[in-house]
C-alpha cells in the first residue's frame, strides 16, 4: 500500500508552505522593528521560536516513522523529553550561554 | 448508525452534580473580584502566564474539542488531532506584531482597532463580522455539550402524566439557561479562575481516560499493534476523503483557523489582554502552542484512538457503527468505573461550559465597547460621572450575555444537520474567518492597506465567497488540490482556501490601486455634480451587490456584479470616509509598535533590565496615585520616576490576583518600604503586613 500520499506527502506541504510563513513571519517583524534582536530578552524568543519549530518538526517526523514501523513508539517519547529538557536549560540559563 | 441513551449510573450523576456545584461556588468566590467593566471583561490587566496558559487550556480544549476530535479519532485515527500541532506558524506575527499592538494601543475590542486602524464605518462592518463569527462558535459549543450530554438522558422522561420526548435541542436550551446564569454573574476574572482549575482537571481526566483504555486493552503495544499503519499516522490522507483529508484541513485550520483563533479570538484575545504584560502574554502562548497543545491532542482524541482498537478486538463491546459524535462518551461508559465515569463527563461538560461563558463573556464585551458605548454616545447619554456610566454598562453587559445566550441556541439550527461536530466546526471556519483575518493581518503588517482596501475586502471578499458557496463546483473546484466534491457538504474545509485567496485578492488590488481611487476622487470633487455622482455610483454598488446576494440572473451576470461592487466600493469609501495612512497607522501597524509603546506610557520607555524588589507596604496619602518606593529600591529596578511599575502580592500562586499597575513617584529613603496610596492597595487587594514584590514594566 502506497502510503506517502498519507505520510511524506502531508509533511512536505505542512513544513513547506507552513516554514515559509513561519520565516516570513520572523522576517516582517524583525524588519517592522518589533522584533528587535538587539534586545537581550527578544533574542531569547528568538530561540524559542527556532526551538518550536525544530520541535514540531520533529515530532511529526518522528511520529510517522513510528506509525510506519521504522523505529519504535517510545523512541519518539524519549527524543521528545530529552527536546524539552534541553530547551528549559537553554531557556533558563540564556544569558549565561549567550556570554559564554 | 448506533445511538444511545441513559448510560451512566445514578453515581456518576451525583459525581456531576457535585462537581458543577463546587465549580460554580469557585466561579462565584471570584466574582467578588468583579467591580467595574474593566473585571468584568478584562480581569484588570494583572495575571501571570501561568494562570492564563492554564486558563486558556480549557478555553481551546474545552471547546467542542473532546466530542470532535474523538469522532474522528474513532474514524481517521491519531491523525484527528493533526489541527493541534499545526498553530506554530504564525506565533511571530502574533507574539511581535498583534499582541503588543492591541495591548499597547489599548483597543479593547477587535472592532475598535478597526477604527482606529481605518475608520468608524470599518469598525461597523468587523462588528456584524465578528458578532456573526462569535455566536456561530457559541451555537458550535452548544451544539457539542448537547451532543455530549444526549447520550446520558433518557430518550423521554413522564412529567404529570405526559411523555416529553428529550431531544437535542431541549437538552441545548436547558444547557444555555444553566450556562447563562453563571456567566451573567461571574465576569471575566471568575471564568479565568474557574477555567484555571477545569484546565488541570480536563489534562487529568483525558490522560486518565488514556491510561485506563491502555489498560483495559491490555497495554501500550497491545493498543499501538492494533491499529492499521494508516490509523496510526499523525497527519491524515492528503485529498480524500472529502469529509477528513490534509490539505483541506490545513487550509481551514493551519491558516484560516489559526489565525482567526490568535487573531480575532475576543475570548482569546481578552485572556491575553488580562496578561499583567505582553512579555507575559507570550510567554503564555508559547508555553500553550508548544508543550500543552500535544498534550491536549491526546486528550481530546484518545477515547476515539481506544474506542476504534477496542472495536477491532471486541465488536460486540463497541460496534463500528456507533455514532462517531458519541463515541466519547460510550467510551469513557465502558472503560471508567461508575463515579469515574461520572467525573470525566463533569470534567468535560464544565469545561465545555467554560468555553461557551468565555465565548459569551467576549461577546458581550463587543457589544458594549463596539455597540452600545458608540450608540449612547451618538444619543448623548453617557453621564458625566464614571461610576454610573459604569454601572450603566455593566448591567446592559448582564443584558447583552442573555441575548448572546439565546442567539448562541439559535445559531445552532444552522449546524446541527452536519454528520459530525468536526465538519461543521470546519465549515463554519472555512466561511467566517477569510474576510476579517485578511482585514486584520494585513492592517498590522501592511501600512499601505487603506480604509478603502479593507471595507472592499469585506464587501468585495465576502460577495465573492457567496459566489463560491453558490457555485462550489466551478469557483472553488480549481483550488480542491483533487479533493471529491460532497454534494451535500461541498468543499466544506477546502473552501478556506478560496475564501482567503478571493480576500486577499480583493485587499491587495484594492491597496495597490489607492491611487487611481484618489485620483478619481479628486476628479469628482472638482465637479459641481460629484456628490450626485457618488451617491449614484453608492445606489449602485447596494444594487449589484443585491444580485449577488440574492443569486438573480445566472453566475456569468452575478460574477460581472461582484466585479462591478469591488470596483465600486474603494471609489465610494474614498469619496466619503476620511483616511490619513500617516495618522491611521501610528502606533496600530507592526513597523510603529516602538511608537504604540511611547504612547502606552506617555514617555519614552525604559528598557533597561533591572531586577525585582521585595517590600512592605506603607499607605500614605498622594493625589496622584503613584507608587513611591525607596532611592536604593529604585536603583535595583533600574527605575526612574515617571516609569511604569507593577507590583503584585508576594506568593506567586495567587498569579497576579494580588496586583496593581501604576507609575513611580519621587523616590524617598525608607529602603525596603512602597508608599501605596488607598486607591492603590484597594486595586491591588492587598492584604496588611504581606511582601509584595515590584518589578519596572518600561
Amino acid at each position: 500500500m502506497d502510503l506517502f500520499s498519507h505520510s511524506w506527502l502531508p509533511f512536505i506541504y505542512l513544513y513547506g508552505l507552513g516554514g515559509i510563513l513561519f520565516v516570513a513571519g520572523i522576517f516582517i517583524t524583525l524588519k517592522a522593528g518589533s522584533f528587535d534582536l538587539k534586545r537581550s530578552s527578544h533574542k531569547k524568543w528568538m530561540w524559542i521560536l527556532m526551538f518550536g519549530f525544530v520541535w514540531y518538526l520533529t515530532m511529526h517526523a518522528l511520529m510517522t516513522w513510528a506509525a510506519l514501523g521504522i523505529i519504535s513508539p517510545y523512541v519518539v517519547l524519549y527524543t521528545l523529553l530529552i527536546l524539552v529538557v534541553i530547551f528549559i536549560i537553554v531557556t533558563l540559563n540564556f544569558k549565561k550561554i549567550v556570554r559564554a | 448508525m448506533q445511538t444511545f441513551h441513559s448510560i451512566g449510573t445514578t453515581t456518576d450523576w451525583i459525581v456531576m452534580v457535585v462537581y458543577f456545584i463546587a465549580i460554580m461556588l469557585f466561579g462565584s468566590y471570584f466574582s467578588r473580584y468583579t467591580k467595574n467593566t474593566s473585571d468584568f471583561f478584562f480581569g484588570g490587566r494583572r495575571f501571570s502566564w501561568w494562570l492564563i496558559t492554564m486558563s486558556i487550556v480549557a478555553t481551546g480544549v474545552g471547546s467542542h474539542s473532546f466530542v470532535k476530535y474523538s469522532a474522528k479519532g474513532f474514524e481517521h485515527g491519531i491523525s484527528s488531532t493533526m489541527t493541534y500541532l499545526n498553530d506554530w506558524f504564525f506565533i511571530a506575527f502574533f507574539m511581535f506584531g498583534w499582541l503588543p499592538i492591541i495591548v499597547y494601543s489599548k483597543v479593547r475590542s477587535i472592532p475598535e482597532y478597526f477604527e482606529k486602524r481605518f475608520s468608524p464605518s470599518s469598525r461597523f462592518l468587523a462588528t456584524i463580522l465578528l458578532l456573526l463569527y462569535m455566536i456561530g462558535y457559541i451555537g458550535i459549543g452548544f451544539l457539542t455539550l448537547g451532543k455530549a450530554v444526549i447520550p446520558m438522558l433518557p430518550p423521554e422522561f413522564v412529567l404529570f402524566g405526559m411523555t416529553i420526548p428529550i431531544t437535542l435541542m431541549g437538552a441545548i436550551i436547558v444547557i444555555a439557561i444553566i450556562t447563562g446564569i453563571y456567566i451573567t454573574y461571574g465576569g471575566q476574572t471568575a471564568v479565568i479562575f474557574t477555567d484555571l482549575i477545569q484546565g488541570f482537571i480536563l489534562l487529568f481526566a483525558g490522560l486518565l481516560l488514556f491510561f485506563f483504555g491502555i489498560t483495559y486493552l491490555g497495554g501500550f503495544d497491545v493498543f499501538w499493534n492494533l491499529l492499521p499503519t494508516a490509523w496510526k499516522l499523525p497527519m491524515a490522507d492528503f485529498n480524500q476523503p472529502s469529509n477528513f483529508n490534509f490539505v483541506g484541513i490545513f487550509w481551514q485550520d493551519a491558516i484560516a483557523g489559526s489565525i482567526g483563533f490568535l487573531f480575532m479570538n475576543q475570548g482569546l484575545i481578552m485572556r491575553f489582554m488580562a496578561c499583567k504584560n505582553v512579555n507575559e502574554g507570550r510567554k503564555a502562548a508559547a508555553i500553550n502552542i508548544l508543550f500543552v497543545l500535544p498534550i491536549s491532542a491526546i486528550v481530546v482524541g484518545n477515547a476515539g484512538w481506544i474506542g476504534k482498537a477496542i472495536s477491532i478486538t471486541s465488536p460486540e463491546v463497541i460496534s463500528p457503527s456507533v455514532s462517531p459524535d458519541q463515541i466519547f462518551v460510550v467510551v469513557a461508559n465502558i472503560i471508567a468505573s461508575p463515579g469515574m465515569f461520572g467525573f470525566i463527563m463533569a470534567a468535560l461538560t464544565a469545561a465545555l461550559m467554560s468555553t461557551v461563558d468565555t465565548l459569551i463573556n467576549a461577546t458581550a464585551a463587543i457589544y458594549i465597547n463596539d455597540v452600545h458605548r458608540p450608540i449612547r454616545h451618538f444619543l448623548k447619554k453617557t453621564s458625566s460621572s464614571v461610576r454610573e456610566n459604569d454601572r450603566n454598562e455593566l448591567l446592559a453587559a448582564r443584558y447583552a450575555s442573555i441575548a448572546v445566550t439565546i442567539l448562541g441556541v439559535l445559531a445552532v439550527l444552522a449546524f446541527k444537520n452536519f454528520p459530525t461536530v468536526y465538519e461543521a466546526h470546519g465549515y463554519f471556519h472555512s466561511t467566517l474567518t477569510p474576510p476579517l483575518v485578511v482585514g486584520i493581518f494585513l492592517g498590522v503588517f501592511w501600512k499601505r492597506f487603506t480604509a478603502s482596501a479593507v471595507i472592499t475586502t469585506f464587501v468585495g471578499g465576502v460577495a465573492l465567497m457567496i459566489l463560491g458557496a453558490r457555485y462550489p463546483g466551478i469557483l472553488i473546484a480549481p483550488f480542491d488540490h483533487g479533493i471529491e466534491m460532497n454534494v451535500d457538504h461541498p468543499y466544506s474545509y477546502i473552501r478556506a482556501l478560496y475564501n482567503t485567496l478571493v480576500c486577499s485578492g480583493v485587499a491587495v488590488a484594492a491597496a495597490l490601486t489607492t491611487r487611481l481611487q484618489l485620483n478619481f476622487v479628486s476628479k469628482i470633487r472638482s465637479n459641481p455634480n460629484g456628490k450626485m455622482i457618488m451617491n449614484g455610483l453608492l445606489a449602485a454598488t447596494i444594487l449589484l451587490f443585491a444580485v449577488v446576494l440574492f443569486g438573480i440572473m445566472g453566475i456569468t451576470l452575478q460574477v460581472v456584479a461582484a466585479i462591478g461592487v469591488i470596483i465600486l466600493i474603494p471609489l465610494t469609501v474614498t469619496y466619503f470616509v476620511r483616511y490619513d495612512e500617516e495618522t491611521n497607522t501610528l502606533g496600530l501597524t507592526a513597523g510603529t509598535i516602538k511608537i504604540a509603546r511611547l504612547q502606552f506610557k506617555g514617555s519614552e520607555p525604559n528598557d533597561a533590565e533591572g531586577n525585582t524588589v521585595l517590600v512592605n507596604w506603607k499607605l500614605v496619602e498622594n493625589d496622584e496615585n503613584m507608587m513611591r518606593f525607596s532611592t536604593t529600591d529604585m536603583a535595583e529596578m533600574k527605575a526612574n520616576v515617571g516609569d511604569l511599575v507593577y507590583i503584585s502580592d508576594k506568593r506567586k500562586w495567587f498569579g497576579g490576583l494580588k496586583s496593581a499597575h501604576s507609575v513611580y513617584g519621587e523616590p524617598h529613603q525608607e529602603e525596603g518600604i512602597v508608599y501605596l496610596t488607598a486607591d492603590l492597595v484597594e486595586a491591588g487587594l492587598f492584604a496588611k503586613d504581606k511582601l509584595l514584590r515590584a518589578e519596572k514594566e518600561m
